[in-house]
C-alpha cells in the first residue's frame, strides 16, 4: 500500500495555518481506504482545534474510479468541518479532471497546480485576501448592498453594491441617467431602497429618513443649491448647526443665558468655516443674490456645519469656471486632511475624479460596471466604452 | 441723510447679533417706544384710542401671531378668527370659573388654550399643504364657530353665544379707563414683540424660515418638520389667543361668535400680506393700515362724492373699502410681495444716503 | 322611510347646486393649476349682473316680454362675463406666471373681494329677484310606491337636470378638443407650455370664461332659489369641500363630491344634529373634507400629488 504512514504524510505549518498532506505515489484501490487514510487525517485535524488551509500533493497519486466518489466526499467533508480554503499540486491528467468535474458541480475552486511553489504563492493570496475581509468586516464605513430602486416602472438603481472606506474621496461618476443622483438620496434617506441595505458605521439602516441620516453623522450637498432663499448666508450656515443647538423655546423667546451664549458659540463655529472657505465679504447677503459658484460654496459650508463623518456632495462643481474648479478642489481635498471627512461625491469632470478620488465607481443604466481606483476605472474597457469614449 | 451704516464696527459677536444693532436705530425705537408710553396718553382724545389705537394694538398682536405662521414658517392660515375666539372665550371661562383668577393669568391662559388648539389643527401641515392646508384651517374656523354657539358650556349657557366680562385687575389697578387700556395693551405688546424677535432671529426662527423655504433641504440638514411645523402652530396660536382675549375682554367688553368670524381670519391675513411677510415691523404696518383704512374711507370717500355730486351712503363706502382691499392685495401680491415693511425698508435705506445716490 | 327619503332627494339636489360651483374650480385649477377663490364672488356677480339687467333692460328699451328680457339679460351678462374673464387675465395673471400655489391664491382672494365690492357698486346690495321661469311649486310623487307619496321640488330637479347637460358639455370639450387639450397642457406646467407656443393669455381667458359661464348658470340658478343676494358668495366656501373630496382635478368629483356633501350635510343635519345642538351643516362637510385630507389628499378621484426632490 504505502511506505510511509500517514502521520508521516502529514505536516502542520503553524505560521502559515497551513497542513500538508502528501498523497504522492499513493493509490486509492478503494472506498474503505480512502475512509481509513481520511479517518486519520481527520483525528490529527480535531485534535489541533483548529482551521487550517490544505495544500495536497497529487504527485503521482491514483485514485481509482469506485474510490473516487467517497475521495470527493470525504474531502468536502474535511474541509468544511475543519478547513479555511484549499490548493493543490500536480495531479495526473484524471484526477485533475476528476477534481476539476467535482469542482464545477459542487462549487470549489480547483485550485490544481503543477508545482508546490507556485500553490504555496496561492495560498498566500488566499491568506491575504481572507485578512483584508476581517479587517474591512470589522471597519465598514458605509457598505451599500444589492440596492434596488425603482419608481413605478422606471427602474433607476439595480443590484448597485460597493464600500467606502472611512478618510477617503471616493467619487461615482457615469453617464447621465446613470442613478448616480438617486444612489446619493438612498444613502441620505430621502429615497427608500426596494431591496438591498445600506450599512452605515456598522448599522445595517431600514427606511430611514433625511434628518435620522443628519442625526447619524451624514451630510449632503445638492445639484440644484438648495439653499434657504430667504435667508442671509450666516443664518443658512448657521441652520447646519441645529443639530446642536439645544436651548428650548422660552429660553430663546427670553434670549436667557443658555439661549444667548450658545448663539455666540456656534456663531464662532460657523465664522471658523466661513474662514475656511473664504466667504467673509459675503456673509450678511441674502443668499438668493449670490452668484452661482458663490451658492454652491454656501451649500458646501452649510453640509460642514453640521461636522459630518460622511459628506456627499452631488456634482460639486457643475457650472463652475477653471479657477472656480479649483478653488473647491482644494476646499474638498483640504476638508479631508484637516478635518477626517470622508467623501463621496459625483462628478462629471474627469480631470478631477482622477485627481481628487482614492476610489472611484462607475454606473450605468442604474448599474455597477466596474470599480476600482482611478487608474484602474481609467484603463477598465467596460468604462471606456460606457462613458469616457477616447482615452483621457 | 441723518446717519449711516457705513463705519460702524461690531467687534464682537454679540454686539452683531443684536435686535438692533445701529445705535442710532436703537434710539430711535426707544424713543418712539418711550412716547407711545408717555406722550401719546397726554395728547390724545377718549375716541382716538377707542377707535384706532387699542384696536391697532390688539390687531397688531394678533398679526405678529399669523405673520410667524405665515411670513415665517410658510404655513398658510384662514382660521386665525377661529383661534381669537378660543382665546377668548377659554379666558372668559377661566376667569369666571376659578374663583380669584387674575385677569392677566385667564388673558394667558386662554393664549394657552388657544396654542394647544392651533397645534391639534395644524397636524394636516404635516401631510398637506397650499390650498389643501387652508381647507383644514377653514374646517378649524367653521367647527368654532359652531362650537362657541351651540355648545352652551363654553358660553356658561348664554343662549346667543355672548359674553361678556365686567372688570380687569391688574394687581389692584382696576383696567377701565380708555388711557389704562391703552397702557395695558401696549405692555403686553412691547413684551410679546421682543419675544417674538428673539424668537425669530434665534435658532427657531431659522428653522421656521427653512421650512418655508425648503423643507426637503431642511430635513437633510435636520431639522425635524413636524417639530418646526407644529411650533409654529403653537406660537402662533397663543401669540393670536391672547390677542383674541385681549379683543373681548378690553375693547369689547361683551362678546358672541361672529366677532370672531372668518371676515376676522380673511382680515388678519390681509393685514400679514400688506403688511410684509415674514417681517416682525410689518405686522404693525398692516394692522395699522387696516385699522385706519375705513375710518380715512369714511371721511374722504363723502368728499369725493360731493365733488362729483354723487350721494355716498354708508353701505357704499363699506362696498368701496372692500374693493380696496382686494385690489391692494392683488397689487402688493404683483408688485412688492414682501409688503410695506419692504417699501419702507428700501425707503428707508434711500433716505440714508440722500442726498447721494449710493 | 318617505321622509328619509325626501332629505335624501333634497340632499341629492343641493348637492347638484354645489357641484356646479365646485366645477368652475375644478376647470379653472384644470386648466391652469390656479385655484380660484373668487368663483363665489364671480357666481355672485354674474347672478347680480343677470338679475339687474333683466330689470333695467325692460326699462331701457320700454318691452314688456319678459322671456326677451330674460335672454337679453342673459346675452349681456355673458358679455359681462367675458369682460371681467379678460381684464382678470390681464391685470392679475398675467403677472404671477409660474408664481408658487399660495401667492396664486391669496390673489384670487384679492380678486374675490375686489369682485365683491365693485358688484355691489354697480348693481346695488339688496334682494335681487331672477325669474327666469323656473317652476315654483313642489310636486307630489311616486304616490303609489310610498304612501303620501314624496315631495319634489321641481325647481331643483330641472336644476340638477341643467348642471348634468353642462357636465357632459364640459367634458367633451376637455377631452375632445385641441383647445381642451391646450387648456390641460397649461395645467401641467405654465413655463413649458409657453415654450412650446400656447398662447398662454389668451387660453387663461378662454378658461376664465368658461368657468364665468358656469359661474352664470350656478348664478341663475342659486338665484332665482335664494335671490341675487351677497350671500351667494360664500357658496364658494360651500363649495371647497367638495372640490377637496372629490379631487381638484377631476370633473366626475366634482360632482360625485357635491352629491355626497349635500346628502351628508342633510342627513347629518336632521338625524345628528339634534345630539349635538343642531346647526352643524356649517362645519360638516368641512370635517369631512379635513378627514379625507389626511387620509388620501388628492381627493376620491384626482391624480396623486407628487413631491419631487
Amino acid at each position: 500500500m504505502n511506505d510511509r504512514t500517514i502521520t508521516e504524510r502529514i505536516a502542520f505549518h503553524d505560521a502559515i495555518a497551513t497542513m500538508e498532506v502528501d498523497f504522492s505515489s499513493l493509490t486509492f484501490a478503494d472506498a474503505a481506504q480512502v475512509d481509513a487514510i481520511y479517518d486519520d487525517i481527520e483525528r490529527r485535524l480535531a485534535e489541533t482545534g483548529r482551521r487550517w488551509y490544505f495544500l495536497v500533493i497529487y504527485t503521482d497519486c491514483v485514485i481509482v474510479p469506485q474510490a473516487w466518489e467517497r475521495f470527493a466526499e470525504r474531502g468536502k467533508k474535511a474541509n468544511i468541518d475543519h478547513g479555511l480554503g484549499s490548493v493543490r499540486v500536480g495531479a495526473t491528467a484524471q484526477t485533475r479532471d476528476a477534481i476539476r468535474e467535482s469542482a464545477g458541480r459542487d462549487f470549489f475552486r480547483a485550485n490544481i497546480y503543477d508545482t508546490r511553489d507556485q500553490a504555496m504563492l496561492a495560498l498566500g493570496e488566499m491568506r491575504k485576501r481572507r485578512r483584508d475581509a476581517q479587517s474591512a468586516a470589522e471597519d465598514v464605513f458605509l457598505r451599500v448592498q444589492n440596492v434596488s430602486l425603482r419608481f413605478g416602472g422606471v427602474k433607476a438603481i439595480t443590484g448597485v453594491s460597493f464600500e467606502i472606506k472611512r478618510g477617503e474621496i471616493t467619487s461615482i461618476i457615469g453617464p447621465n441617467g446613470a442613478g448616480k443622483s438617486s444612489m446619493l438620496n438612498v444613502i441620505n434617506g430621502v429615497y427608500h431602497p426596494q431591496e438591498g441595505t445600506i450599512t452605515f458605521l456598522g448599522n445595517v439602516r431600514h427606511q430611514m429618513r433625511p434628518h435620522e441620516a443628519a442625526m447619524q453623522g451624514i451630510a449632503r450637498t445638492f445639484q440644484n443649491i438648495a439653499l434657504f432663499k430667504g435667508m442671509s448666508v450666516l443664518d443658512n450656515i448657521m441652520t447646519g448647526r441645529n443639530l446642536k443647538m439645544k436651548a428650548n423655546m422660552l429660553q430663546q423667546a427670553f434670549w436667557l443665558g443658555p439661549a444667548q451664549r450658545e448663539e455666540l458659540d456656534h456663531r464662532r463655529k460657523v465664522e471658523e468655516i466661513i474662514d475656511f472657505l473664504e466667504i467673509q465679504h459675503i456673509r450678511k447677503t441674502p443668499v438668493g443674490r449670490l452668484p452661482y459658484g458663490l451658492q454652491k460654496r454656501v451649500d458646501l459650508a452649510r453640509a460642514l456645519a453640521m461636522e459630518p463623518q460622511l459628506l456627499l456632495l452631488d456634482e460639486p462643481m457643475a457650472g463652475m469656471n477653471v479657477e472656480e474648479k479649483q478653488d473647491m478642489c482644494r476646499f474638498i481635498l483640504d476638508l479631508n486632511d484637516q478635518f477626517g471627512t470622508t467623501v463621496l461625491l459625483i462628478e462629471h469632470d474627469m480631470g478631477v475624479v482622477m485627481d481628487l478620488s482614492d476610489f472611484v465607481v462607475v454606473l450605468d443604466h442604474g448599474e455597477k460596471i466596474a470599480d476600482g481606483t482611478a487608474d484602474e476605472v481609467r484603463a477598465d474597457p467596460l468604462v471606456i466604452s460606457a462613458y469616457l469614449g477616447a482615452s483621457h | 441723510m441723518f446717519y449711516r451704516e457705513n463705519g460702524q464696527f461690531k467687534t464682537s459677536y454679540q454686539s452683531d447679533q443684536q435686535v438692533f444693532p445701529i445705535p442710532q436705530d436703537r434710539w430711535v425705537i426707544l424713543g418712539i417706544v418711550a412716547f407711545a408710553f408717555l406722550g401719546i396718553p397726554l395728547l390724545v382724545d377718549e375716541y382716538l384710542f377707542r377707535a384706532i389705537l387699542i384696536p391697532f394694538l390688539i390687531l397688531s398682536l394678533a398679526a405678529l401671531g399669523v405673520n410667524i405662521l405665515v411670513g415665517y414658517c410658510g404655513q398658510i392660515t384662514l382660521g386665525a378668527g377661529a383661534f381669537m375666539a378660543v382665546g377668548a372665550y377659554a379666558a372668559y371661562n377661566f376667569l369666571i370659573r376659578i374663583s380669584g383668577m387674575p385677569a392677566l393669568g385667564a388673558i394667558l391662559l386662554g393664549g394657552l388654550t388657544a396654542a394647544a388648539v392651533g397645534i391639534v389643527f395644524g397636524i394636516p401641515s404635516l401631510r398637506v399643504r397650499g390650498l389643501y392646508l387652508a381647507v383644514a384651517t377653514l374646517a378649524a374656523q367653521f367647527f368654532c364657530d359652531w362650537a362657541f354657539l351651540r355648545v352652551k358650556w363654553f358660553t356658561n349657557d348664554s343662549s346667543s353665544g355672548s359674553v361678556s366680562v365686567a372688570e380687569i385687575n391688574l394687581l389692584g389697578w382696576t383696567i377701565d379707563s380708555p388711557t389704562d387700556k391703552y397702557l395695558f395693551c401696549l405692555g403686553i405688546l412691547v413684551v410679546f414683540s421682543l419675544m417674538a424677535k428673539n424668537l425669530v432671529r434665534g435658532s427657531i426662527g431659522r428653522q421656521w424660515m427653512a421650512i418655508r423655504d425648503m423643507d426637503v433641504a431642511a430635513t437633510v440638514i435636520g431639522i425635524r418638520p413636524m417639530y418646526a411645523k407644529l411650533s409654529a402652530f403653537a406660537v402662533s396660536s397663543f401669540y393670536v389667543g391672547v390677542a383674541g382675549a385681549l379683543w373681548g375682554f378690553v375693547h369689547l367688553g361683551s362678546w358672541e361668535p361672529a366677532a370672531f368670524s372668518i371676515d376676522r381670519s380673511f382680515q388678519l391675513l390681509f393685514m400679514v400680506i400688506i403688511g410684509g411677510m415674514g417681517s416682525i415691523v410689518g405686522s404693525f404696518f398692516g394692522a395699522a393700515f387696516i385699522v385706519i383704512l375705513p375710518i380715512f374711507l369714511n371721511q374722504i370717500l363723502p368728499v369725493i362724492g360731493g365733488l362729483f355730486g354723487l350721494d355716498v351712503s354708508i353701505a357704499l363706502v363699506s362696498h368701496v373699502e372692500i374693493m380696496i382691499f382686494g385690489a391692494l392685495i392683488v397689487f402688493f401680491l404683483i408688485v412688492e410681495p414682501h409688503g410695506i415693511a419692504r417699501l419702507w425698508s428700501t425707503g428707508r435705506e434711500k433716505l440714508r444716503l440722500w442726498p447721494f445716490p449710493h | 322611510m318617505s321622509f328619509f327619503l325626501e332629505t335624501l332627494l333634497g340632499g341629492l339636489m343641493s348637492g347638484m347646486l354645489y357641484s356646479l360651483v365646485a366645477l368652475g374650480f375644478v376647470l379653472i385649477y384644470k386648466a391652469s393649476g390656479v385655484f380660484n377663490f373668487a368663483q363665489g364672488a364671480m357666481v355672485l356677480f354674474a347672478a347680480l349682473s343677470m338679475a339687474r339687467f333683466s330689470e333695467w333692460i325692460p326699462g331701457w328699451l320700454g318691452m314688456d316680454n319678459l322671456f326677451m328680457a330674460n335672454v337679453l339679460a342673459f346675452v349681456v351678462s355673458v358679455v359681462v362675463m367675458f369682460a371681467v374673464a379678460w381684464l382678470i387675465e390681464r391685470l392679475v395673471l398675467r403677472h404671477l406666471v409660474n408664481q408658487e400655489g399660495a401667492t396664486l391664491l391669496m390673489a384670487t382672494l384679492g380678486i374675490a373681494y375686489f369682485l365683491d365690492g365693485v358688484g355691489q357698486t354697480i348693481f346695488g346690495s339688496d334682494i335681487y329677484k331672477i325669474d327666469v321661469g323656473m317652476p315654483k311649486e313642489p310636486v307630489m310623487m311616486l304616490e303609489s310606491v310610498f304612501e303620501g307619496g314624496i315631495l319634489i321640488n321641481k325647481e331643483d330637479f330641472i336644476a340638477a337636470f341643467i348642471s348634468a347637460l353642462l357636465v357632459l358639455a364640459l367634458t367633451v370639450f376637455f377631452q375632445k378638443t385641441a383647445t381642451g387639450r391646450a387648456l390641460r397642457a397649461v395645467a401641467d406646467d405654465h413655463q413649458a407650455a409657453q415654450s412650446i407656443g400656447i398662447p398662454l393669455g389668451r387660453i387663461w381667458v378662454i378658461v376664465w370664461c368658461v368657468a364665468g359661464i358656469t359661474a352664470l348658470v350656478a348664478g341663475i340658478i342659486w338665484g332665482s332659489k335664494l335671490g341675487a343676494q351677497f350671500s351667494l358668495s360664500t357658496v364658494a366656501l360651500r363649495a371647497l369641500p367638495v372640490v377637496i373630496l372629490g379631487g381638484l382635478t377631476s370633473v366626475p368629483g366634482a360632482i360625485l363630491g357635491g352629491l355626497i356633501i349635500g346628502v351628508g350635510e342633510k342627513v347629518s343635519e336632521v338625524y345628528l344634529g339634534p345630539m349635538v345642538g343642531g346647526g352643524i351643516e356649517i362645519w360638516f362637510a368641512y370635517m369631512l373634507a379635513l378627514v379625507v385630507l389626511l387620509f388620501r389628499p388628492q381627493g376620491l378621484f384626482g391624480e396623486k400629488i407628487i413631491d419631487r426632490v
